[in-house]
């Protein structure tokens, strides 16, 4: 011990409860913007190109990583695409067990060197390299979110 | 030739499960209070500078830089946080003292995630806000999400990387500082409830509290201390753009690029030749074997069979996380890696008690920031 006292019965322990009371916005930003837009009012999705370094973002970025160059050519990619990592969690974010285990994929998405984080429903057993689809909700109820695709599924 | 910059003390907490019986301040003094013992130094007047790496949300507090500074020895001198693991600390400290502005500097870090009421919320907050967190996924997922891919692109094995729990764990039996020792096997692993498929809970390390405090000095002033100096050869770091970025998924590009900077200064070719042991990340099992080869330590997918016929083992021929890691250790936040750290250096000079190693001249530490980061820092340190 640092220190020549100690606390020796824990009835004496105190500690003093506390929280975030902090809110947030995420500005989407100009890549963000088209990516959700696209979505939103057309269901589909958009990457960006670099094309020095022949490598398509997404997300869709207006710089690229690689080169640093900025980007302003616009890619439709997907729908479909492959899963290329596939997990099921059965804890949920506060660390209980789930009674329903839910699937996440890394799929990249058809003309896409990105991979998207998403949720897998309908597809039993499925492995890496599957085919998967988005399913969307439908046009009046997206709102330009990641959410407007509720899941993917194996094809 | 670098700067030649040593290790002169380090002191640390045991690290437990919880610590309710002291606050955070009282564990970084007393791990201060070991290391400039260790050291034979002064903490008013023979430290120059002082360096905590935390991150604000883990500690509760904003602006946590202000905080720090009594505990330490620190009150009106040379003090700031870096936000980041230990071994990054330690760069820092390194280019202070190579700058030639200070001669000594103590670096700190902690984990007091007993007191994270929420810690699913503090990880899930780390997650990209606009991609990935509305999703409103466990973060571990991500690493399960890693995982399946190493271990399709490696031929890996769930049993390998059972080996690493299970060989983790039964090293900390031998480190009383450990939290988490057990006396368990590969098969326990595998038939712990599944977490994040293909992870079982055992292979999800969990985490601890503790601080410590690691002393670094110039060469002229490590020479005229008692202690006999660890020589810091070679250190580096790297961040990437993370497991979505690119269609691999797999592989840690980060270890690789920090490693090949710190091989660079400490003028190691054949990392296998110049490394006797090496205290790597293991916060999930498959960690270590894919950081092993990130590093050079292993080829592309050997570190798995390598760990499973016992050549990571205390006994093995490349000795790996002999302290117990983070499996057997404890998660550790931004201490995880200095936890590593104290082990490489307790081993080479030969105070590492019943897990001594016969052969430690130089060893390595690794540390990776966690899920979902692509950061990791590499540290090389020798006895000569
Ligand atoms: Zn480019």
């Amino acid at each position: 011990m640092g220190s020549s006292e100690q606390i020796d019965r824990v009835t004496d322990l105190r500690a003093w409860p506390g929280e975030f009371p902090v809110s947030h916005l995420y500005t989407m930003g100009i890549a963000g913007e088209r990516f959700f837009r696209e979505l939103k009012d057309n269901g589909r999705f958009l990457g960006s190109r670099c094309a020095a370094c022949d490598h398509v973002y997404l997300p869709p970025s207006i710089f690229c990583p690689r080169c640093f160059a900025a980007l302003d050519e616009w890619k439709e990619v997907g729908p479909q695409g492959t899963v290329r990592a596939v997990t099921t969690a059965h804890r949920g974010v506060d660390g209980t067990t789930l009674k329903t285990p839910e699937t996440l994929a890394l799929i990249q998405l058809d003309g896409a060197d990105d991979l998207l984080t998403h949720r897998i429903k309908e597809s039993e057993g499925l492995e890496i390299g599957a085919r998967v689809a988005p399913v969307l909700k439908e046009t009046p109820e997206r709102e330009g979110s990641i959410l407007d695709v509720r899941y993917f599924r194996a094809v | 030739m670098p700067t030649k910059v040593a290790i002169i003390g380090v002191g640390h907490t045991a690290f437990r499960a919880t610590s309710p019986g002291l606050s955070y301040k009282e564990l970084m003094f007393e791990a201060a209070t070991r290391a400039y013992e260790d050291a034979g130094l002064d903490a008013r007047s023979e430290i120059d500078s002082f360096l905590t790496c935390s991150e604000d949300l883990a500690e509760g507090t904003s602006i946590f830089d202000e905080y720090v500074p009594d505990q330490i020895g620190g009150a009106e001198r040379p003090v700031y946080t870096v936000s980041g693991d230990t071994i990054q600390g330690l760069a820092t400290a390194y280019m202070q003292i190579a700058s030639g502005i200070v001669d000594v500097v103590s670096v700190e870090a902690h984990s007091k995630a007993s007191n994270v009421v929420t810690p699913g919320e503090l990880h899930a907050f780390a997650l990209d806000p606009i991609f990935v967190r509305p999703l409103g996924f466990n973060a571990h997922a991500m690493a399960g999400l890693e995982a399946s891919a190493y271990l399709a692109t490696t031929s890996t094995t769930r049993e390998q990387c059972a080996h690493v729990v299970a060989k983790n764990r039964r090293n900390a039996l031998a480190n009383p500082s450990a939290a988490h020792a057990a006396a368990i096997d590969p098969q326990d692993v595998l038939s712990s409830p599944p977490a994040f498929a293909p992870l079982t809970e055992l292979e999800v390390s969990a985490p601890a509290d503790g601080a410590l405090v690691i002393v670094l000095a110039s060469e002229e002033r490590a020479k005229k201390l008692k202690r006999q100096p660890v020589w810091l050869r070679g250190i580096g770091w790297s961040t990437g753009s993370g497991i979505t970025s690119g269609t691999d998924g797999s592989s840690a590009d980060y270890a690789r690029s920090a490693a090949e900077m710190a091989y660079r200064m400490a003028g190691i070719g054949d990392p296998r030749q110049g490394i006797d042991f090496a205290e790597v990340d293991d916060s999930y099992s498959y960690k270590e074997p894919q950081h092993l080869e990130a590093l050079g330590l292993f080829g592309p997918g050997r570190a798995g069979a390598a760990t499973a016929d016992g050549a990571t083992a205390r006994d093995g021929d490349l000795p790996v996380n002999v302290s117990g890691g983070s499996l057997g250790v404890g998660q550790l936040f931004e201490a995880s890696g200095g936890q590593k750290v104290a082990e490489v250096v307790a081993q080479l000079r030969g105070e590492a008690g019943p897990r001594q190693l016969k052969k430690a001249k130089t060893g390595l530490a690794q540390s990776w920031r966690g899920i979902p980061t692509a950061t990791g820092a590499v540290v090389v340190l020798s006895r000569d």
